[in-house]
């Protein structure tokens, strides 16, 4: 058993042991929130290990394990890790570490059933990044949705049901296509194996458009890229806290991970042809995104509407087709994870004593939490993309990927002009909303009492920082992790477009 | 021995950091314990880091002195790298005399300005916030001038912004009559106002990158020489274009960026809303330091215009864009030299002011005086720092007097010192109100004698250090461009009146109100600052004498680093004296300064002639009474104080965009895309596939499965009802299922 299946599965076996608890009748809240949290703490570490054993010079997939699940279809068990993957696999164990410590004194019902959930997703969150053979990839990807799922529906606000319904059936919706594309590749090449049906791709080259579309759909309804983004603000703010940080921190990567994974080498002809068309929505998603944040009156529907700016970006980076742009794009993957993880998690710290979102609510909480609000600040910056934090950095590769990018066109600056306007709007919302909650005067009676970070609290804040910070001040080793990988897949897709008529 | 501090370059920026974390973290404490003594800790720790700062500064310079002026660059490790795409960008410094010039600036008046803040702060409740922030300041505008890449001055260019935001929101909870909270408006609109400028400089580095290969200024700029010498084109990706339009945009984006940190048109409406801040702040940053980093940006980028220049490259065949950072910057000093007429608080008159002085910078580094540019820039620190400091001191005398008389009226006795501007009035006294003042020159003697040379100096009084600078600009001027010569002139005139009018209003005549009657003095830790300051606006000029250098130039010849050639001769060093013709560049051995007694003496006896307008005719017995209309009220010059740009950004830009934010957000995303779109189109189509798919599919096939499936279904639902009733969840649930079996199906049915 490899290392990649541990860290895979390893959540299930704390599942088991939190389920044991009743036949053992040594059932109770505490021991169940210590079981969830220790899991996901091992499981934090042996990523740690995958890290340590990943050889970053290799471009290929590596640590892995295969062995044959259903022969007769083609169909294999098959893990592997590469430079795609690497930061989404540490960015998984990560986030669903501190949502999975975010949730202690916030989840007071059915805490065993959510435990849980939360476990199941972030097996599910693993696989999803780790699976290399289609069929078991899309189990992964279905997987994923039903604890996500329950979460919204039966730990949500108000509105959970609706909101979970959405969700689901969007989600669903798209997938179903992507279903269609992966039979029709695997049973062409017999095999669902990605790298086989990479070096077998002639066979399905003439319908690739449409594979591609399958596929791209899937994918953008994930992300969400404009127009199909309209279940984010529902998912996100009638979602628990923990499940809003995972829904941002690691859910919505899945799409761009996926468009990373197998749009770009299985199909790049199409790539390349459809890469002005996804630069304009990503750049609509930017624009658009940042806009309707900026009207928002709740904090949480705010910061949901920014993901989709935030994740515009990503979606720009990947389509310049170019070093700078996928790295920059994977790594901002990262550090939008890192930062809105964090600014969700530090609403739920207010929700959890006010029990409102309404950013009218507020106003001068600067003066009632000095702690909670410089820790904000920083968070909030690094949103807005401040240099010497992550969020520039993702941003800035971004940017300068699609300048130089030949999928764009010959006037690509075009494109990174109207993207980088995106950066005027981010300090126009995002400011505007720490103007309204944390500055002005004190005046509202119900935010004086207003208790200050506690330590779980802070430890948990002090994480997301740590690397903000890092990512922000020195990203070389970060880059580093993706660059054999990426420039052999920048190489592929440019050998491709060269051979294009 | 030869002097070699280069490796200390790092400690500029460790210094400022300790500060940071001192007064971030334990400051506070220290004040809780005991108020004074906890005072006294926070804020000169704070000082002593800058002063620290200030003296790595000094080594550097002195190394570079033993090192005849050769730029060093020390490299700390690197920060951006994608080895695939030959990208990589370093922390690393840029030793030269331009960047020590600045850092000298920076960390000098840094310093003293540190201290004054000592005594102005005093009192105030978040005391060692204030200094946290201030070394914050230094430690970002010290990465600005000491990067040796783009990007890294870009660090320092938006970390300065943001901490002038921290710095103006600094008494954020502060509301007006109207309840609005205007300082941190105030603060945002900063912000705001600069991202629109880092919007261009992103765009500008981007595009630097794919054109020359690289974001360090070394590279770029050789780079970008041999390009011109060898008529290269530009080529990246199938983008392709010449050199000279390329380096137009660069330029003009790079002047954009410097619009909006150095308050030019059209981005200088935040500038004036920027002195909410704390007095000490409005002279730190937004006179002496910060604002100045887009004269230092385009200095710095000199190689980039001078190419555009010689190129003969223009914006839509219009005007060239080093002409247009020449114009820009003239306008502007004439706009906000006007605007400055019109203005009765005290502190607004420095800021238009500044925003006009910044103008003469601006023009000059467009039309290619770059040591003048970086002259007026120092002295102009100087007296600018001096004069806000002053207006501080007058402020903080004025809060005093009114005190004094508050706590007669109520029979009270007053504890502790009352703050600058944070003084809360029940009577909306305002101590920064020019009208109220009046005849300060006997309360307060220290203040008018200082302020008094700040305001001569930048008036351009002979032989003040702002004659000096400034008159170098303007002959540069009637030399290159009578456009911006004349524009010039006539803003220096403005100039003059305005600081004629203000000396006139708030040291002379009597006293308009009781709290300039009673203004008391300011401490000694606030006033010595001041001299010290005073002493510079007078001598500021010695840095760059006109006929001083000549005469010494053979002696430098024979012992380079020996003499100290002038502000000239040393920045010759960093800024590339050549001329670029068609036939490629020319090094020129000196750039030769200038200096013409006749543009001198026009500007001398304009000036003089302004302040005695201003002094004798003007308000020479107005206003008597705090009531009384300013004079010029009636007259067109008043027109001004409406300000054009302003109006139109908070009149129509800013509810424009309010309106838009709110249809979009409303109608065309909820109304139309949440609920709309979801319900017809996603949600029924998916249904109806439901449908087709129970109804039309045949399933027999997989019955069996579909049965166990059904009942792990249920049991699966009976553990989640034990927590929550409701069917919703067995529909979604049932369509995973679904999926499930219809990719059994699919997978029946291929083989």
């Amino acid at each position: 058993m490899g290392i990649l299946t541990i860290v895979t599965f390893l959540p299930l076996v704390g599942v088991a042991a939190i389920l044991l608890l009743k036949p053992l009748k040594r059932e109770s809240d505490v021991l169940i929130k210590q079981i969830a949290n220790v899991t996901a703490i091992a499981t934090f570490i042996v990523s740690l290990v995958v890290l340590f054993r990943f050889d970053k010079s290799v471009a290929g997939l590596q640590l892995v394990d295969k062995a044959d699940w259903i022969p007769s279809w083609g169909i294999k068990y098959y893990l592997g890790v590469d430079g795609l993957s690497i930061l989404m696999v540490l960015l998984t164990t990560f986030i669903s570490m501190l949502a999975i410590a975010s949730s202690w004194s916030a989840i007071e019902t059915s805490v065993k059933q959510y435990y849980v959930f939360m476990l199941l997703l972030e097996a599910g969150m693993m696989g999803v990044f780790l699976a290399q053979d289609l069929f078991l990839f899309y189990i992964f990807w279905e997987f994923t949705l039903v604890p996500m799922y329950f979460l919204i529906g039966i730990w949500g606000g108000n509105n959970r049901v609706y909101a979970s319904i959405k969700f689901f059936l969007y989600t669903m919706a798209g997938s179903l296509l992507m279903l269609l594309a992966i039979l029709y590749m695997g049973i062409t090449n017999n095999t669902f194996a990605v790298p086989d049906l990479i070096a077998g791709r002639e066979a399905f080259a003439n319908v690739q458009d449409w594979l591609f579309l399958g596929f791209a759909i899937a994918f953008a309804i994930k992300v969400p890229v404009f127009p199909f983004h309209s279940w984010l603000p529902d998912a996100h703010t009638e979602a628990p806290t923990a499940g809003s940080i995972i829904l941002a921190g690691v859910l919505l990567k899945m799409g761009t991970y996926g468009f990373l994974r197998f749009n770009l080498p299985l199909f790049p002809e199409a790539a390349v042809k459809f890469a002005p068309t996804i630069a304009v929505l990503a750049i609509i998603g930017i624009i658009y995104g940042a806009i309707v944040s900026f009207a928002q009156t709740d904090v949480k529907k705010l910061v949901a509407y920014s993901s989709i700016s935030h994740l515009g970006f990503v979606m720009l980076g990947i389509f310049a087709l170019n070093e700078q742009g996928i790295q920059g794009a994977i790594l901002q993957g990262v550090n939008h994870g890192l930062s809105t993880g964090a600014l969700f998690f530090l609403v739920g710290v207010i929700y959890e004593q006010r029990h409102t979102r309404k950013m009218s609510e507020f106003g001068g909480l600067w003066k009632a939490m000095p702690v909670f609000s410089v820790l904000s600040l920083i968070v909030v910056l690094s949103s807005m993309g401040l240099p010497g934090l992550n969020g520039f950095v993702g941003e800035f590769t971004i940017l300068l990927g699609s300048m130089g990018a030949a999928s764009l066109g010959s006037s690509p600056w075009i494109y990174t002009a109207f993207a980088t306007t995106g950066v005027i709007l981010a300090a126009v919302y995002l400011l505007w909303m720490f103007q309204r909650v944390f500055m002005g005067p004190l005046d509202n009676p119900a935010n004086m009492k207003l208790r200050d970070l506690n330590r779980r609290e802070l430890v948990i804040m002090l994480s997301f920082l740590l690397f903000i910070f890092w990512i922000g001040i020195a990203p070389a080793g970060y880059f580093a992790l993706m660059d054999s990988s990426v420039a052999k897949l920048v190489a592929d897709i440019s050998a491709t477009i060269v051979a294009m008529p | 021995m030869p002097m070699n501090a280069f490796g200390l370059a790092p400690l500029l920026l460790v210094f400022p950091l300790i500060g940071v974390l001192f007064n971030g973290l334990v400051g506070r404490r220290f004040i809780v314990a005991n108020r004074n003594t906890g005072e006294k800790w926070s804020g000169w720790f704070a000082s002593v880091m800058a002063l620290s700062a200030f003296m790595v500064s000094v080594l550097l310079f002195l190394s570079l002195r033993s090192h005849e002026y050769h730029a060093e660059v020390v490299h700390l490790f690197d920060w951006l790298a994608i080895p695939s795409a030959g990208f990589r960008v370093p922390w690393a410094f840029q030793i030269d005399t331009l960047s020590v010039t600045m850092m000298l600036v920076v960390t000098g008046v840094g310093s003293l300005i540190h201290i004054y803040a000592i005594g102005y702060m005093h009192g105030d409740p978040n005391f060692s916030r204030f200094f946290a922030y201030l070394n914050l300041f230094l430690f970002f505008m010290l990465i600005l001038v000491s990067g040796n890449n783009y990007l890294m001055l870009f660090v320092g260019w938006e970390g300065v912004g943001l901490c002038s935001f921290l710095l103006i929101g600094f008494w954020f909870d502060k509301v007006n009559e109207k309840g609005e909270p205007m300082n941190a408006n105030a603060a945002r609109k900063a912000f705001v106002a600069n991202r629109v400028g880092d919007f261009a400089m992103i765009l500008a580095m981007a595009l630097t990158f794919w054109s020359f290969g690289s974001l360090e200024f070394e590279p770029v700029f050789s780079h970008a020489l041999e390009m011109f010498e060898s008529g290269e084109m530009v080529h990246f990706g199938l983008f392709s274009a010449s050199l000279g339009s390329v380096l137009t945009a660069v330029t003009t984006l790079f002047l954009i960026g410097a619009t909006g940190k150095s308050a030019q048109i059209p981005l200088y409406v935040w500038l004036p809303d920027a002195m909410a801040g704390p007095t000490p702040v409005s002279a730190l940053i937004h006179a002496a330091t910060m604002v100045t980093s887009g004269i230092y940006l385009i200095v710095r980028s000199n190689v980039l215009f001078e190419i555009v220049r010689a190129s003969g490259a223009t914006i839509f065949g219009i005007v060239s864009s080093p002409d247009l950072v020449a114009y820009i910057g003239a306008a502007t000093a004439l706009l906000a030299g006007l605007i400055a007429f019109t203005q009765f608080d005290i502190k607004k008159v420095l800021a238009y002011s500044t925003v006009s002085q910044l103008g003469f910078m601006i023009a000059a580094a467009g039309m290619g005086a770059y040591v003048a540019a970086m002259f007026h820039l120092i002295t102009h620190a100087f007296f600018k720092a001096l004069l806000f400091l002053g207006s501080g001191s007058v402020i903080h005398g004025m809060e005093h007097g009114h005190h004094h008389i508050h706590a007669h009226n109520h029979g009270k006795e007053v504890h502790g010192t009352p703050q600058g501007d944070t003084h809360h009035e029940e009577d909306n006294f305002d101590p920064q109100d020019m009208r109220t003042m009046g005849g300060l020159r006997y309360r307060m003697k220290t203040t008018f004698i200082v302020y008094m040379i700040g305001a001569l100096a930048l008036a351009g009084i002979v032989p003040l250090a702002g004659f000096w600078s400034k008159d170098e600009i303007l002959a540069h001027g009637s030399e290159h461009n009578l456009i911006v010569y004349i524009l010039l002139t006539i803003a220096a005139v403005c100039t003059a009146f305005y600081m004629g009018r203000q000396l006139k209003m708030v040291f002379f005549g009597e006293p308009r109100h009781e709290a300039a009657a009673h203004a008391e003095e300011s401490p000694a830790v606030m006033t010595v600052p001041l001299m010290i300051l005073a002493t510079l606006a007078v001598l500021g000029g010695g840095l760059n004498l006109p006929f001083l250098s000549q005469g010494i130039a053979e002696t430098y010849h024979e012992h380079p680093g020996g003499v100290f050639l002038g502000l000239e001769g040393w920045l010759e060093h960093s800024i590339a004296a050549f001329e670029l013709t068609e036939e490629g560049v020319v090094h020129l051995p000196e750039t030769p300064k200038v200096f013409s007694p006749g543009v001198a003496g026009i500007s001398t006896i304009l000036a003089v002639g302004a302040l005695v307008l201003a002094f004798y005719v003007v308000y020479a017995n107005k206003p008597k009474t705090a009531e009384e209309p300013d004079p010029l009220q009636s007259t067109p010059i008043w027109w001004f104080s409406v300000l054009p740009l302003n109006t139109l950004y908070m009149n129509y830009i800013v509810p424009g965009f309010n309106r838009l934010a709110q249809w979009l957000a409303d109608k065309v995303d909820w109304a139309f895309w949440h609920d709309f779109f979801h319900d017809r189109i996603i949600r029924d189509t998916f249904v109806g596939f439901a449908h087709f798919a129970a109804n039309i599919l045949d399933l027999k096939g997989v019955d069996g499965m579909v049965n166990g499936a059904g009942s792990l279904a249920k049991r699966l639902a009976n553990w989640i009802r034990q927590t929550q009733t409701g069917y919703a969840r067995n529909y979604a649930l049932s369509i995973f299922l679904g999926t499930v079996v219809l990719l059994a199906y699919f997978i029946f049915m291929a083989n």
